[in-house]
């Protein structure tokens, strides 16, 4: 036998780490990463109901809601794209004068750390020789 | 065997010990010039998830009598969970698609444990589309060299933490508190390693469901029957009688439910699963009297005979007993009875889920195809 609070609680934990990223991340892409995975606790939480009731509508909800998470994703990469040929750039931030009036900007204080020179990367060696091209005997 | 009791008190001390760590892991984990640390924020993850988990199979027990579904269970969804925060906190994009795919593939095995197979399917096909497309996106939209704004910093990573675990604590303490019905509580003592609500004994049986089958086809031949063939047949009998064995007597119209309301209201508040099926198989019998009422008038009262409301009528009831039938179907005949259910029940849902497909479509179109002025 299963037992339904296990379902709702993975379901309600789901959410609540989408909900961390979605506030928290500033990557246009991540955010909408973590509003998918949130999508998917309220199914489960639809599906364990189903479940528990012997009703299959939770299903037929669920099926909806993939759906509405097909018709959201086509509509947020296409901003993504229009909102990139504006600014050059996926950080949310960059759109801050969008807020609301009265609030303070974010300014980003710390500096970001220098980028991590990676020495794993092989580096082929010159090898060989230039191949020798052939002169064209004659010209027109 | 060693029953351990577990109060209130020490539940919710749990639970706020697991969600203080939850917001330790995701303070540490979440990306930022100064004061990120993995190893701190992983040591502390693994430590809540842990906590959880535990609290989890305190209060609820084991998820599932069946050991293979138990073990399928706590697999599941520990990987979705390890995956969800690897999500939040990793400051590649690609990695984090990478990360959103396998808790897609771990929630559709928890699917697949809640009997929903094409479900699981439909998901993992629209969304390993999904993850692809966004794969494309990107490598097409972020090749930026190290560091950058929108990867390496975050906005507020303690206030976020704590708003997202406050909210987890809040549903988690809903949940487990004795008023919620689903922690079965005595005087505040919570019973150990007792699954307090089995889910899904099959409510219908085969047989029954047989029989549910056959007066549906009997219904679907009276449908295509003429005025004469109809009164002359004895269909009505036939199908009462096979209902009313099924269902328990059909009322009349004159009869209340003062009977059997209280055996009702025992039986709900025993196992409130059978609620849905109770409601049901009373629409059902109700269905069946007030139809073959209204066969009656439509045939012989009204002149002209009306046969067109007949078969309407006729055609109602056995949808209804169909969706009855499907309901013991639950596990198997997935795809069929969800179908049916999509296309009587939801019609006009899945009609409105077409416009707004549709109208997506020409709204994404819209928007991505608008030059704009490029700063």
């Amino acid at each position: 036998m299963i037992s339904l609070g296990h379902f709702l609680t993975i379901g309600g934990m789901l959410f609540a780490i989408g909900l961390i990223g979605f506030t928290t991340r500033r990557n246009l892409i991540t955010m909408f990463l973590c509003a998918e995975m949130m999508l998917q606790g309220v199914v489960l939480n639809l599906l364990a109901f189903s479940r528990y009731h012997a009703d299959l509508s939770g299903q037929v909800f669920a099926l909806f809601i993939v759906t509405v998470a097909a018709c959201e994703a086509g509509i947020a990469l296409a901003l993504f794209v229009s909102v990139y040929r504006r600014s050059r750039s996926l950080d949310i931030s960059v759109w801050q004068a969008l807020r609301e009036p009265g609030l303070l900007p974010i300014v980003d204080r710390e500096p970001l750390p220098p980028p991590i020179q990676d020495s794993r990367d092989p580096h082929l060696p010159v090898a060989g020789r230039k191949p020798q091209r052939q002169e064209e005997l004659s010209r027109v | 065997m060693v029953v351990a009791t577990a109060t209130i008190p020490m539940m919710a001390g749990q639970l706020i010990g697991a969600s203080l760590l939850g917001v330790l892991a995701f303070f540490f984990l979440l990306p930022r010039p100064r004061g990120q640390s993995l190893a701190l924020g992983t040591f502390f993850g693994l430590a809540s998830l842990a906590m959880l988990f535990t609290l989890l199979f305190l209060q609820f027990g084991q998820p599932s009598s069946d050991d293979v579904a138990a073990l399928l269970f706590w697999l599941f969804a520990c990987v979705a969970l390890i995956f969800a925060g690897v999500l939040v906190a990793e400051s590649n994009p690609a990695r984090g698609a990478m990360a959103f795919a396998f808790v897609i593939l771990s929630t559709c095995g928890l699917f697949l444990v809640l009997a929903a197979p094409f479900l699981m399917a439909a998901t993992i096909i629209v969304y390993a589309g999904a993850i692809i497309v966004t794969f494309l996106f990107v490598l097409m939209l972020s090749h930026v060299e190290g560091p950058s704004d929108e990867n390496d910093r975050s906005r507020e990573p303690l206030l976020g933490a704590l708003a997202g675990i406050a909210f987890a604590g809040l549903i988690l303490f809903a949940l487990l508190s004795p008023g919620s019905g689903l922690a079965a509580s005595q005087n505040g003592v919570l019973p150990a390693k007792v699954s307090h609500h089995p889910l899904f004994i099959p409510p219908i049986t085969p047989s029954e469901r047989q029989l549910l089958l056959e007066v549906a086809a009997e219904l679907q031949k009276a449908e295509q029957m003429d005025r004469d063939q109809l009164l002359a047949s004895d269909y009505t009998q036939a199908t009462r009688d096979q209902l009313e064995r099924l269902l328990g007597g059909i009322p009349d119209a004159a009869a209340t439910d003062a009977l059997t309301w209280q055996q009702r209201l025992a039986l709900t508040r025993a196992d409130p699963r059978v609620r849905a099926i109770i409601a049901r198989v009373d629409r059902v019998r109700d269905l069946t009297r007030e139809t073959f009422d209204q066969v009656d008038v439509a045939l012989i009262d009204e002149m002209p005979p009306n046969l067109d409301r007949a078969r309407s009528a006729l055609k109602s009831l056995r949808q209804e007993i169909l969706i009855l039938a499907g309901v013991g179907e639950l596990p198997s005949r997935n795809v069929g009875t969800i179908g049916f259910r999509l296309f009587s029940e939801h019609l006009m849902a899945v009609e409105l889920a077409g416009v707004l497909l549709l109208v997506a479509t020409i709204g994404a179109v819209l928007i991505a195809g608008r030059r704009g002025r490029i700063a």
